[in-house]
């Protein structure tokens, strides 16, 4: 069944709908992602951009729709499931295990099944931390971090698992314009040097249009526009829910 | 792997080597008996620590397991007259088995169903025991099990060499990258399950080996005091077992060991109070519990040691 021309979707989403009670968070969403591509979901806040994260990865299971990853179904896997399937995450509330150190934050994701290849877990992690620019601190608590190196963390964990895909949510969310030009530094070296796919969720326009090549546009659960940048930002649909129409989706959020 | 520091190594030695020539100095079959029983409360109170102390998942039915390695040498000892020895591996596979029938269909769970399956769990057998008489003896439970040792004193030292060997293993586990992945569960499953690791994996095996430690307490229990009855399933030993751990500092597991011995001691010297002991027992633990939310035992031998580490 498999179609040739399709062996290259590393992430095909098929339909995909979820409703929590009267609310559709997600409608009918349908997209692909390629290999190597560099992604963005645009949406104001409650556009379902998380949600449609937490069907992907496994922590929500859509009212219906299909995802293949790879070729495979992964609805209904456990979400550890997933990420050993190769698909990672970051939480748009950054989630780290407090009372330990960075290294052992790291640590807990070197020792997933997909990591397993790594034998020497402490050094493996030692080196992702200095991937994301916190080498050297190792043995720093997670309690003290800012924001943007809580960030980093984040990544750095899902590094850890060798993901094939890389979903980030909202990971440029309440820092400065400098961290925030630091952070998708890393973020376009790691897609350049890491072989990755990655898939960013951003609220704000700006932020998209040096780093991605290709912008899913979201609205109250809808896919409204896909394209590169440079066309989602001219888009009529676009353009009114982000101007046109924006009290009125922040009173509805 | 967190290497173990030399001072806990040295602390550990000098509280075994008191513990086992205690009984010289003031030699008595009473002390021997009571240092026995102290003992095993500690082998259960460290075995409770590592599941519930590390994952966070509290179990409030741990007589569940204790129950069934003592019920097992019972049957094995007393009614099949088997060799007393056959209890401690048939102890530890027995409670091993129950943990898995409670702990499989609600540890994966999310809430509070664990810990009150493991509560009910302990209590219908409890029931059990007196439901089916004919076979259990009922309230006055199986008698006549032959003991592992003739010598109590001999028997006292193989006992505080299976707490030893129990603190030793429990402790490497946890400071292990094991360890590791079951304090991360208590941190956020959510995270855990991000980080590609199968939590409900981890919580059923760390299960395991708690029932395992804990079943053979139970069996070392039932060959010392030569009997088993039903109130060793009972609520109230799983409460004593939590209180030790708490006040031994939840997580050291060889605090929730060392808590375990002393308060054993104190319900015993309390003895001489009459009426009086368990109001002054109550008062201790609250006066402990409320003052140090974090335990006496290991926070207070990590600031006496801080300097030498
Ligand atoms: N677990 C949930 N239960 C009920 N409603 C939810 C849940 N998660 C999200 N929602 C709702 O779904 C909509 C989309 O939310 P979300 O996906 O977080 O949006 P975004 O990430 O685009 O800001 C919002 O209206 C939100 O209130
Ligand atoms: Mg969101």
């Amino acid at each position: 069944m498999t179609d040739p021309l399709e062996v290259h979707d590393l992430l095909k989403v098929d339909g995909v709908t979820k409703r929590f009670g009267g609310l559709t968070a997600v409608k009918n969403a349908s997209f692909t992602l390629k290999k190597g591509e560099f992604t963005g979901i645009l949406g104001p806040n409650g556009a379902g951009k998380t949600t449609l994260f937490n069907i992907l990865t496994g922590f929500m299971q859509p009212t219906s729709g299909t995802i293949h990853f790879n070729g495979d179904l992964v609805r209904e896997l456990a979400p550890y499931k997933v990420v050993n399937r190769g698909m990672a995450r970051t939480f748009q509330l950054t989630r780290p295990f407090v009372g330990m150190n960075l290294l052992e934050n790291v640590l807990v994701a070197c020792m997933s099944p997909r990591a397993s290849e790594d034998k020497n877990k402490e050094e493996r992690a030692s080196y992702l931390l200095a991937q994301v620019g916190l080498g050297g601190r190792d043995k720093e608590p997670v309690e003290t971090l800012p924001y943007g190196d809580l960030r980093r963390l984040e990544i750095a964990r899902a590094l850890a698992t060798r993901p094939d895909l890389l979903l980030l949510d909202e990971p440029f969310a309440g820092l400065g314009s400098s961290e925030i030009e630091q952070l998708a530094q890393l973020i376009r070296r790691l897609h350049r040097e890491e072989n990755l796919t990655i898939l960013l969720i951003e609220h704000k326009l700006r932020e998209f249009m040096a780093l991605v090549s290709r912008v899913i546009a979201m609205n109250f659960g809808e896919i409204i526009a896909v394209g590169p940048p440079e066309e989602i930002v001219k888009n009529e649909k676009v353009i009114e829910a982000y101007i046109g129409k924006t009290e009125e989706a922040h009173a509805s959020a | 792997m967190k290497r173990i520091a030399p001072i806990d190594i040295a602390g550990g030695i000098l509280v075994v080597a008191f513990l086992a020539l205690l009984p010289m100095f003031a030699a008595s079959n009473y002390l021997t008996g009571v240092l026995t029983v102290c003992v095993i409360y500690g082998i259960w109170a460290s075995s409770w620590d590592f599941m519930s102390g590390l994952t966070g998942r509290e179990n409030f039915g741990h007589s569940l397991f204790i129950g069934a390695g003592a019920y097992t040498a019972g049957f094995l000892s007393s009614i099949w007259s088997a060799n007393p020895w056959v209890s401690l591996p048939l102890g530890v596979v027995i409670a091993i088995a129950f943990s898995l029938l409670v702990g499989f269909p609600t540890l994966r769970l999310r809430g509070p169903y664990f810990a009150l399956a493991m509560l009910s769990a302990s209590a219908i057998l409890q029931r059990l025991c007196l439901i089916f008489w004919e076979y259990t003896g009922g309230e006055e439970g199986i008698y006549g099990l032959d003991p592992l040792m003739k010598n109590p004193l001999h028997y006292y030292w193989f006992v505080l060499a299976i707490l030893a060997v129990t603190v030793i293993t429990l402790t490497l586990l946890a400071r292990s990258h094991w360890g590791l992945l079951l304090r991360a569960i208590r941190g956020d499953e959510a995270t855990c399950q991000a980080a590609g690791i199968n939590v409900t994996f981890y919580k059923i095996v760390s299960l395991m080996i708690s029932a395992g430690f804990a079943g053979l307490g139970g069996a070392l229990y039932a060959h010392y005091q030569l009997q088993v009855s039903p109130p060793l399933f009972s609520v109230v030993v799983s409460i004593t077992v939590i209180i030790m751990v708490y006040v031994g500092g939840i997580g050291s597991i060889y605090g929730a060991a060392v808590a375990a011995i002393l308060l054993t001691l104190l319900t015993e010297m309390l003895r001489g109070f009459g009426e009086y002991r368990l109001w002054i027992y109550t008062l201790t633990l609250m006066l402990i519990l409320f003052f140090l939310p974090n335990g006496l035992i290991a926070p207070l031998w990590r600031r006496l040691t801080e300097r030498l580490r």
